[in-house]
């Protein structure tokens, strides 16, 4: 089996507030548990850099890209249905 | 901002379903890049300046507070739910950001409340003392979140995190300061001082200025009949210091109450500091 590449993530949150803090939390525990150390992970506070947000056309927060490899992808929410992020990010339960 | 709004900036799209699923914070203008915070957002924001809405939490270095996070889940925490009973195993602490906890010392068949616990304190102390096991009730008293860890990992944070370390220790003293306070108060003090005090406590550990509060529960929480709690908040009401409406307590004068309750308020805040 060939090395597996690193998988590059964004997640946009409004800092501090319930559903961003909950899918902090969320992603940081799928990284954890299916990616060990083969991610990036670049954490975006929209309150802080909304042009980030707007040139990256994200709408809502929280707001989870996945960069690369491909296919990109993106998930909306606070990442509570770990089966359903798993699926998105297409990482094998 | 209202939802109602939000999802007029929001028409279409898996966008538009965790609005409406309750999983958004803040909506960007994508015409002005401008960001609304949504009602429920901005008012767990309003009480923590961006920063995590639990004291303890907030008082730790950045860097600690964020590896923490890693750890910690949050949860709903609804009034009535009883998270630890007197000699059972500590499965996970908990810190509260907006829900109300109430440790309750269980002697037969009465429960007497001990210390309230909010977005200031930690659910769970005994862990930070070395024991497993809780040694009172602990019953969710207004519903809120909080950020919940495992017994284990706490365990593990602890021993090599001197901040948190430092941080627990200083708050299990104020705990105890606050358990002796309360022995001499239930002694002592009159039922209208203490439920005075009682909800000061409360009110201080909410960011809403209504308690759903019933004369049971108040009379438990005080340790006297219900009679007693009728009296005392009737009383509390006609002085205008408080509005009370089918178990909705209302603090209408937060001075006025201060100058009500028995010197403990006083006590307890002059110790905390």
């Amino acid at each position: 089996m060939g090395a597996r590449q690193s998988m590059r993530l964004r997640l946009y949150v409004a800092d501090g507030a319930p559903n961003s803090v909950l899918a902090v939390a969320n992603l940081a525990a799928i990284c954890k548990a299916h990616l060990r150390y083969l991610f990036k992970l670049e954490i975006i506070d929209v309150l802080k850099f909304p042009l980030r947000a707007l040139a990256d056309g994200v709408l809502v927060t929280p707001h989870l890209a996945k960069l690369s490899p491909a296919p990109a992808a993106k998930i909306v929410g606070n990442l509570n249905d770990t089966a359903s992020v798993l699926h998105a990010l297409g990482i094998k339960p | 901002m209202n939802l109602a709004r939000a999802l007029r900036l929001v028409s279409t799209g898996p966008e538009r379903q965790a609005l409406k699923a309750g999983e958004v914070d803040a909506v960007i203008d994508s015409a002005s890049g401008n960001v609304f915070l949504l009602s429920q957002a901005k008012r767990a924001l309003s009480s923590a300046g961006g920063e995590a809405a639990n004291g303890l939490l907030a008082a730790l270095p950045r860097q600690t507070y964020l590896r923490l996070l890693t750890e910690m889940e949050l949860v709903p925490l609804t009034r009535g739910q009883v998270l630890y009973q007197p000699g059972e195993r500590i499965q996970h602490v908990y810190f509260p950001n907006d829900a109300v906890v109430s440790l309750l010392a269980v002697l037969e068949l009465k429960a007497l409340e001990v210390c309230l616990v909010g977005r200031e304190g930690m659910v769970g102390i005994p862990l930070v003392l070395g024991a497993e096991r809780a040694s009172a009730r602990a019953m969710v008293q207004g519903t809120g979140t909080a950020l919940r860890m495992k017994a284990a990992s706490f365990r593990d944070e602890l021993e090599r995190c001197v901040p948190l370390q430092r941080e627990l220790q200083r708050y299990a003293h104020v705990k105890l300061l606050q358990a002796r306070q309360a022995a001499g108060c239930s002694r002592f003090h009159r039922v209208e001082e203490r439920l005075a005090y009682w909800l000061l406590m409360a009110h201080d550990r909410t960011t809403a200025s209504g308690l759903q509060l019933t004369h049971e529960l108040l009379a438990d929480m005080l340790g006297v009949r219900r009679v007693g709690v009728t009296n005392a908040a009737g009383e509390l009401q006609r002085r205008g210091l408080i509005e009370y409406h089918r178990g909705d307590i209302r603090v209408r004068d937060r001075k006025g109450l201060e100058a009500a309750a028995c010197s403990c308020y006083r006590t307890v805040k002059t110790l905390t500091g």
